[in-house]
């Protein structure tokens, strides 16, 4: 690890001037940053701790509107809400499966979502196409853990729990970018790797998300499913966010968000088309879950997944 | 004189070692099994426990001195290529640089059964060391390194194992490896005589120790002599290596092990890097420490090799087995090292036909180390698996068929057990997991989740033997301390050897020191390998007890001025038979002596003649299996095993759960990966590299079926380290099928291959 200067700004405004060149990052709970700098994936000579500037890490509830989450709120908070546990349980099912108690404890909701990638090509010393190299050695090599689809040129999974839930609860942005604060929606935050293979959001290196705005879920139902070898500690193999309005045991409309499967929380179109007049009955669902993934591309290793994505439809259906 | 030299022979980590023994000729009785133990046996907690609850054990780790510096090691990015040219100048120009190693210091320092240097110019694995740097932090060494400029000619590497066996396969050592083989009878006539046969192709994949603690040294200087501080599991193995590779009497260096944060086999060597941080040491006149991470550890220092095991068993159709053949490959690295495996389809069963054949092959890969039952532990997998295989073929339950098979006597060249009670732990392990009640048949009922069990048995070396002596020193407060050359490795050996000396003297254990792991002051005691540590070393320390209770009998029979027969010990007390009145106390014994300590020194004595010495067990697990999403949760394991006598319960259930847990990482979720295009590691940390945590352990019962095997040694006990772990993988993935319905042949069982099993299955 190279040595690097820990910066505490004091307001949001501060931050950018920090980023007059490439070499600073930002850091919120550090246990994914810090991670990469230990590693040498990349030599940041500046962190710019985010806890020093105040006010993001409230969780407010917004009266008939729905529920403003600071992105420096803790994920061991957001798996302990109350609030979030009983309207909006998808991203309280997902924040309770992310890695370890310990790691929760010091993770952000805003580093959850901006975490690096994991494959292990890219968080070792493999000069691959998201570090600036010329090839992808996961899409011939190891790639048990990389993506079923819309993963060329670079196969990563997006790693982060959290979005997937966020993803399925239609979730709003609000970004700071020196000046000004914007919302951007969830669905037009991540990036594939076609469009920029360096980068897995929208967001400049200066940019903040300052905190998530989840609409009120008026009727609806909302659950998360993550599968991992481990059941602690672990990177979701694959996992299912899905929201749903009923009507006796007849879906009304919804959306399914998988997870695990590509380099951004995947919204399957078939899928979602599908989800609308779904009687949620074993057949039904059995047939139903079949649209999902058609058009994957599974390389060398991870055909698995497309059932195993399938099977986790069918198990978080059949429970909702 | 009271001690005889003797050629010990033993196994060892699948080796016959043969070693000079002074053995004591008067052997001490060992415990009836009707005798009450007050102190061998208990419960007892930890002598270390507060220590390192508390965090004031001092590991290796955690060893420091003023002035210290700190060493790094540049390894090799690329599997396979010759250093042409190697440019330091960058690298030492900072000031806070004070030493650097290269292939240029080591041309005299042979490694690898002298097929490689500590540092060599030929790199034959991704992580192979190259150079080591010793600078004022960490960190100035890391950069330091960075700096060294160095030319390769990379060579053409394979990693891959089917590929290693090609002839076209880059040539990797030239040292050349042979392969092993077995024969009995004639396994032709044997498959001849079979009603059945059946054949199976199994892999398991190579495993890293991974302990805790890095492997880890910090070493000084004191003149011509060298102290040592080390993490290893065989202080004299690190004496002898370091003083060889340094040119300097064994005399001279001091190996010092205290606390240790496990080593599974890993430790059992000294490794590089202890020889490097003495050299860059003595080069820089200051202390020096070296602290491997986690991808070093994953790179460089050992694992369980892989295997691929073409296994065929011919039975009769009343069970007998006529015949077995076992064909295994597996790789140890680009060192000489061995992946054979088949010592359990030889040993576990009677089969008068056989024949086993063990080939190993080079990969660009880490060397093998020893790891917690070399050989055994995937070769069980996939024996006991057959063994399954055909129980289910002649329509027998697997126990049923296990006894059918059950040999008296070493299947081997016919001699004598001194116990084996391994059809009584299958009764026991049996009896505990309801095993008529609740096997079914394979893939049987309907579900989500899949319930089912399997069971796996066990054999290992284990008994113990000598070399190994112990000096008991007795002060005159009644205070003793126990003084030998093993190591306590985390097993719970200090508190063991002290519960010993406690049964014999009658002093309580919190009376009794325990000093291990110090070449200085311990005379010889045996490594912590081999589950040999007890067993050797126990009846050591009992032995000096003994001699030390003699002693002071014959001082207090002085005394007294009664003859030793018409004396009575008891818990520090001398008192005539006759005459209640007349005692004698430690305090009063001493009071007549000019020296304060009274001194023995106990042996090792030889194992028995003409007897297979050896540790029995079967285990049984229970398994769901989830058939949406592949995953195996194992819900409980039952242990039962025949080890000889418990020394200490609460130990002997440590080492149960570690190895059954060990076993479940191995059956389920551990994998060494290797990029095998570019020929470099992928596995490097611990979230790639999968152990199991708190979260898979199952509901675990051990069971121990033996009281005592006193045909061994005077405690009766045989080790129990490695019995633990060798028969969990097997038991689970017979667990696996007997749930799902198919077998999965390749370890680790991962939900991957479960789900594409169950959908080949169904199609
Ligand atoms: C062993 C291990 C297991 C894990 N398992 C899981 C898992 O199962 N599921 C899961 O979802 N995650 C998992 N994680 C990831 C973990 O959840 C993330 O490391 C964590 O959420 C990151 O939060 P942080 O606050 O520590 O982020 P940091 O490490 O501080 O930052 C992470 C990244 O986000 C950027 N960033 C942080 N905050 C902001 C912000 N407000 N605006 C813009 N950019 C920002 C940083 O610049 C950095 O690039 C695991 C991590 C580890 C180490
Ligand atoms: S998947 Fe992406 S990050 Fe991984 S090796 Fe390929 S390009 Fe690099």
């Amino acid at each position: 690890m190279k040595n690097f200067k820990y910066i505490q700004p004091k307001s949001l405004s501060e931050v950018k001037k920090y980023f007059s060149d490439n070499h600073s990052v930002l850091y919120a709970g550090g246990t994914d940053v810090l991670g990469l700098v230990k590693k040498e994936v990349y030599n940041y000579e500046n962190m710019i701790d985010l806890k020093s500037v105040p006010d993001l890490d409230k969780v407010e509830e917004v009266k008939g509107k729905g529920l403003k989450i600071g992105a420096l709120v803790k994920i061991s908070e957001i798996a302990e809400s109350e609030i979030i546990k009983n309207k909006y349980t998808a991203l309280s099912d997902a924040a309770q499966k992310v890695a370890s108690p310990q790691i929760r404890n010091m993770a952000t909701l805003g580093g959850n979502i901006c975490q690096r990638p994991r494959c292990w090509y890219y968080r070792d010393d493999y000069a691959c196409l998201r570090k600036d190299g010329d090839y992808c050695y996961a899409e011939e090599g190891e790639n048990k853990y990389h993506a079923v689809i819309g993963g060329s040129p670079c196969f990563i999974v997006h790693p982060s729990d959290t979005a997937v839930a966020l993803m399925a609860l239609d979730a709003v942005f609000n970004i700071f970018d020196g000046n000004a604060e914007r919302e951007v929606p969830i669905s037009e935050f991540f990036v594939q790797p076609d469009e920029d293979v360096y980068l897995e959001n929208i967001l400049k290196p200066y940019e903040v998300l300052t905190s998530v705005f989840i609409p009120e879920q008026k009727n609806k139902v909302s659950r998360f499913i993550k599968f991992a070898e481990r059941d602690v500690w672990d990177f979701a193999m694959a996992s299912v966010a899905v929201k749903v309005e009923k009507n006796g045991n007849k879906i009304t409309g919804g959306k399914i968000i998988l997870g695990g499967v590509a380099p951004i929380p995947w919204y399957d179109e078939k899928i979602n088309k599908g989800i609308s007049g779904l009687t949620l009955d074993e057949k039904s669902i059995d047939e139903f879950s079949k649209l999902a993934l058609q058009d994957a591309e599974p390389l060398s290793k991870n055909g698995y997944k497309i059932t195993l994505a399938r099977n986790l439809i069918k198990m978080i259906l059949s429970e909702i | 004189m009271s001690t005889k030299f003797i050629k010990s022979k033993f196994w060892v980590e699948d080796i016959k070692e043969e070693m000079m023994a002074e053995v004591p000729i008067s052997v001490v009785e060992p415990w009836q099994k009707d005798k009450e133990l007050k102190y061998v046996g208990k419960p007892e907690s930890r002598k270390d426990a507060y220590d390192k609850v508390s965090g004031t054990a001092e590991y290796t780790f955690d060893k420091s001195f003023s002035q210290i510096a700190v060493a790094k090691t540049l390894r090799s990015p690329y599997p396979n290529a010759v250093i042409k040219k190697i440019d330091v100048s960058e690298a030492i120009k900072n000031k806070n640089v004070l030493g650097i190693l290269t292939p240029d210091n080591c041309k005299d320092n042979d490694w690898y059964s002298g097929t490689s240097k500590l540092l060599d110019k030929k790199v034959r694995y991704n992580g192979d060391e190259i150079a080591c740097i010793v600078a004022e932090t960490e960190q100035d060494a890391e950069e330091a390194l960075r700096l060294i400029k160095i030319e390769y000619e990379i060579l053409p590497h394979v990693t891959d194992l089917e590929k290693a066996k090609l002839d076209t396969a880059a040539k990797i050592n030239d040292h050349e490896l042979k392969p092993r083989e077995y024969n009995r009878g004639n396994l032709e006539e044997g498959l001849k005589e079979a009603d059945i046969i059946v054949e199976d192709k199994f892999s398991t994949s190579v495993a890293v120790h991974n302990p805790l603690e890095p492997h880890c040294s910090v070493v000084k200087w004191d003149g011509e002599k060298l102290l040592v501080f080390d993490s290893t599991q065989g202080i004299w193995a690190v004496r002898d290596t370091v003083a060889s590779q340094l040119g300097i009497p064994a005399s001279n260096v001091r190996v010092i092990k205290k606390y240790m944060g496990g080593g599974f086999g890993g430790k059992l060597e000294c490794g590089k890097y202890t020889v490097m941080a003495a050299l860059l040491s003595k080069k820089i006149g200051r202390p020096v420490k070296i602290v491997l991470d986690r991808k070093e550890m994953n790179q460089a220092v050992g694992n369980r090799p892989s295997s691929v095991q073409e296994l065929k068993i011919g039975a009769k159709k009343d069970g007998s087995i006529t015949a077995i053949s076992h064909n295994a490959y597996g790789t140890a690295g680009a060192f000489p090292g061995s992946a054979g495996c088949s010592w359990p389809a030889r040993s576990l069963y009677k089969c008068p036909n056989m024949k086993l054949v063990d080939t190993t092959y080079y990969i660009n890969a880490g060397k093998d180390r020893p790891f917690r039952a070399p050989g055994h532990v995937q070769g069980t997998f996939a024996f006991e698996s057959i063994i399954d295989e055909a129980a289910e073929k002649l329509g027998m339950d697997p126990i049923e068929f296990r006894v059918k098979n059950f040999t008296a006597v070493d299947p081997d060249w016919n001699g004598p057990y001194t116990s084996k009670l391994l059809r009584e732990a299958y009764i026991a392990g049996a009896d505990k997991i309801r095993w008529k009640e609740n096997r079914k048949k394979a893939g049987f009922g309907g579900g989500i989740v899949k319930t089912g069990y399997g069971m796996a048995s066990q054999i290992w070396w284990g008994g113990g033997a000598p070399p190994s002596y112990a000096i008991l020193k007795l002060n005159w407060d009644g205070s003793a301390e126990l003084v030998s050359g093993t190591q306590d490795i985390g097993t719970g050996t200090y508190t063991i050897l002290a519960q010993i000396v406690a049964e014999v003297l009658e002093i309580p254990t919190r009376k009794i020191n325990v000093v291990l792991g110090d070449t200085g002051v311990c005379p010889f005691g045996a490594m912590s390998g081999g589950s040999m540590t007890a067993p050797s070393v126990g009846p050591a320390a009992r032995d000096a007890a003994e001699k030390m209770l003699s002693k002071l009998k014959s001082a207090a029979a002085a005394i007294l001025e009664l003859s030793e027969d018409k004396l009575e010990y008891s818990e520090g007390v001398f008192s005539s038979k006759d005459d209640r009145s007349k005692t004698a106390d430690f305090s009063k014994l001493f009071g007549h002596f000019r020296e304060g300590v009274l001194v023995t020194q106990g042996a090792r004595e030889a194992n028995p003649e003409g007897y297979a010495i050896n540790t029995f067990g079967a285990q049984f697990a229970k398994v769901d299996v989830n058939t949406l999403t592949g995953k195996v949760c194992v819900k409980h394991v039952v242990a039962a095993h025949d080890i000889g006598r418990v020394l200490n319960r609460k130990t002997l259930n440590n080492q149960f759960h570690g190895g059954i847990m060990m076993g479940l990482g191995f059956a389920l979720l551990e994998e060494r990966v290797i990029d095998n295009y570019t020929g470099k590691l992928l596995t490097t940390n611990l979230l790639d590299y999968k152990l199991p945590t708190i979260i898979e352990t199952p509901e675990i019962d051990v069971i121990i079926v033996s009281e005592e095997d006193n045909k061994v040694n005077n405690i009766g006990a045989k080790g129990i380290g490695e019995p633990a772990m060798i028969p969990t993988a097997g038991a689970i993935a017979n667990a696996v099928y007997n749930a799902i319905g198919v077998r999965i042949k390749d370890l680790p069982i991962t939900p991957d291959k479960v789900l594409n099993a169950l959908a080949s299955k169904n199609n």
